[in-house]
């Protein structure tokens, strides 16, 4: 069996080589679900250390986004011996770019560091209508809703986003998150979200704190 | 009431002493709110005018109009027409009409040294056609989509270009040119690379990165020259990788070539204005060791820190929060304003600017009140 520990450091230092060799060994063990679902535990962990890191700024977004690269270059290598295991996700999110904007850079790190922790993520894609939020939540029934958005327009959409949400009488079913530049305390209170953040990092853990 | 003519003269003069380092007679203004809010404004269809141009002189009227500034209030207008006509991924619009940059890859990581060995090759064989779908295919039909490109082009500018000389003659705005580049790194990055492929280029090939920066920075220096290097302007350098990036990968893969970009161009004769993006308050040691007078524009950070370490040094700009006029009253909005002439203004080297573009508009928000109230408080309270 992989030492566990060395893998979760391995994932913490963003050491390619090592997770990958690591990682390729063990599925050719041949190992059962279970050890398989260590592994990726493993994984979590070494991207929570990622987290610290870049929370006391040793780390910094291209960091982030290596990590999201470098864990899911690690399932993909772990998918076939995970397949046979019912995986208990800790709560789901729907995640998108509101309308309007284009930019998926900080919704996707926030999408793999919260699949990372064992989040059920639905990623709407960019330029996401908040009609097609309200649908996406009519369907998967999330406990929360990402907003992501670039752009200085992205206040407006996630403002309409939330009137939609309300409309469709779902808006206290759900907590809301929005997240990117040109978000803050007062955008949030004007746009009706419950927190906002521009460090995936934080956000991550403002969600956690939701479904505890 | 002076005549246009006599007002460009003056603020030509203003901008003339900003850029040499004197004081001017006031703080130059410039209206962060761009085509994209002007359209909006006059109640069109931001989509529909972008394509039929002849709708933009009297939207450019109104907002010349009601909103005080000292230079042509465009900002850097992105056309759709011959971005379409290219097949275009890299400058696309949205659904709500604004032209904009999604993540692409022009450049796979296995093509380094072919870009390192001859970018320029590289990009016309490779990237380009890449990057805008009309240029695969028959030589004679990417030639014509290329003619057709370049021809929607030139006459779009030229459309706007008349549009922009008659503000000029009506408002008396300062004459300036303008010319674009970007970073080595930042075009690796945002056009070769993408964000997430040079997020792990850094760590995997950081030589190679570093020797592409390199082989770029000629193209990057052609770019960003002005037609005459004794123009009233400024070359534009909108920066973005530097604050994603840890210490010592800016040190030494990005700090290098764009360092180079700005001492050539400075030597040449020109002025630069960099758009500092983000919080480059870790960098302030390096942006001080830039040329004299060098125009920073800053989204974030400490404007104190700011003006204590690079003040006397270079001209600063941007810092005014654009969000603040979406979500506060018209009394904060201009307390911000005095507070940063406060601490900008003394002893000149200031450009009023804000810290981003205002794009779009919320025809029931506060920002046009809350705008005009900022852009009228610094224009008379900006006297020296």
């Amino acid at each position: 069996m992989i030492d566990l520990q060395v893998l979760t450091q391995a994932v913490g230092d963003l050491d390619e080589k090592a997770i990958l060799t690591m990682v390729k060994d063990f599925v050719a063990t041949n190992p059962s679900g279970e050890d398989a679902q260590k592994v990726v535990f493993a994984c979590q962990q070494g991207m929570a250390i990622v987290g610290d890191l870049f929370e006391k700024n040793e780390y910094y977004v291209g960091d982030l986004i290596f990590a999201g690269e470098l864990l899911s270059q690690t399932i993909d290598l772990l998918k076939p011996v995970l397949s046979s295991v019912v995986t208990q996700k800790v709560g789901s999110i729907v995640i998108g770019t509101v309308e309007g904007d284009l930019h998926d850079i900080g919704k996707n790190i926030f999408g793999s560091m919260a699949e990372a922790a064992g989040f059920e993520v639905y990623d709407l894609g960019i330029d996401v209508s908040p009609g097609a939020f309200v649908e996406k939540v009519k369907e998967v029934k999330p406990q929360i809703i990402g907003m992501s958005g670039v752009l200085t327009l992205a206040i407006d959409p996630m403002k309409n986003t939330v009137k939609a949400l309300n409309e469709a009488g779902l808006r206290d079913s759900v907590k809301i998150i929005i997240g990117g530049n040109p978000v803050n305390a007062d955008a949030c209170k004007q746009i009706g979200a419950d927190a906002f953040t521009t460090n995936a990092a934080e956000g991550l853990k403002t969600c956690q704190g939701w479904v505890k | 009431m002076m005549d246009a003519v006599a007002m460009t003269n003056e603020r030509n003069q203003m901008f003339r002493d900003l850029f040499s380092g004197k004081t001017p007679q006031r703080v130059p203004i410039s209206n962060p709110a761009t085509q994209d809010f002007a359209i909006q404004y006059a109640g069109l269809d931001l989509a529909e005018c972008q394509w039929d141009l002849t709708k933009l002189e009297q939207v450019y009227n109104k907002f010349c109009q009601d909103f005080f500034t000292d230079t042509y209030p465009g900002g850097s207008i992105r056309i759709p027409s011959h971005y379409q006509i290219l097949g275009s991924t890299c400058i696309v619009m949205s659904s709500s009409g604004f032209m904009q940059h999604p993540e692409v890859v022009g450049l796979l990581a296995e093509e380094y040294d072919q870009f390192i060995a001859s970018p320029y090759d590289c990009l016309v064989e490779t990237i380009l056609p890449r990057l805008y779908t009309e240029l695969n295919g028959s030589p004679a039909k990417v030639a014509m989509a290329l003619a057709k490109a370049m021809r929607a082009k030139s006459d779009d500018l030229a459309y706007l270009g008349t549009i922009q000389a008659k503000m000029n003659a009506k408002y008396g705005y300062a004459t300036m040119v303008r010319a674009l580049t970007e970073a080595p790194f930042d075009f690796l990055a945002d056009f070769l690379r993408s964000f997430k492929g040079i997020s792990g280029d850094v760590r995997r090939c950081p030589d190679k990165v570093a020797a592409a920066c390199e082989a770029v920075l000629p193209l990057m220096i052609k770019k960003g020259t002005l037609p005459n290097s004794s123009m009233l302007g400024a070359t534009f350098i909108p920066l973005h990788m530097a604050p994603y990036l840890r210490d010592k990968d800016f040190a030494t893969l990005y700090w290098p070539t764009f360092k180079k970009l700005v001492e050539t161009l400075v030597g040449m004769g020109q002025k630069v204005e960099l758009f500092v993006e983000q919080d480059w308050m870790r960098y302030l040691d390096y942006l001080y060791e830039l040329p004299e007078n060098t125009i920073m524009r800053f989204e974030y950070g400490d404007a104190k820190l700011v003006k204590e370490k690079l003040g006397k040094k270079h001209i600063i700009s941007g810092f005014y929060p654009v969000t603040l006029l979406q979500t506060g009253s018209k009394q904060q909005c201009v307390d911000k304003a005095k507070e940063l002439l406060d601490i900008l203004a003394p002893g000149g080297k200031y450009w009023w600017q804000a810290d981003k573009s205002i794009i779009n508009l919320d025809v029931n928000g506060p920002v046009v009140e809350n705008l005009r109230a900022v852009l009228d408080y610094v224009h008379e309270n900006g006297s020296y």
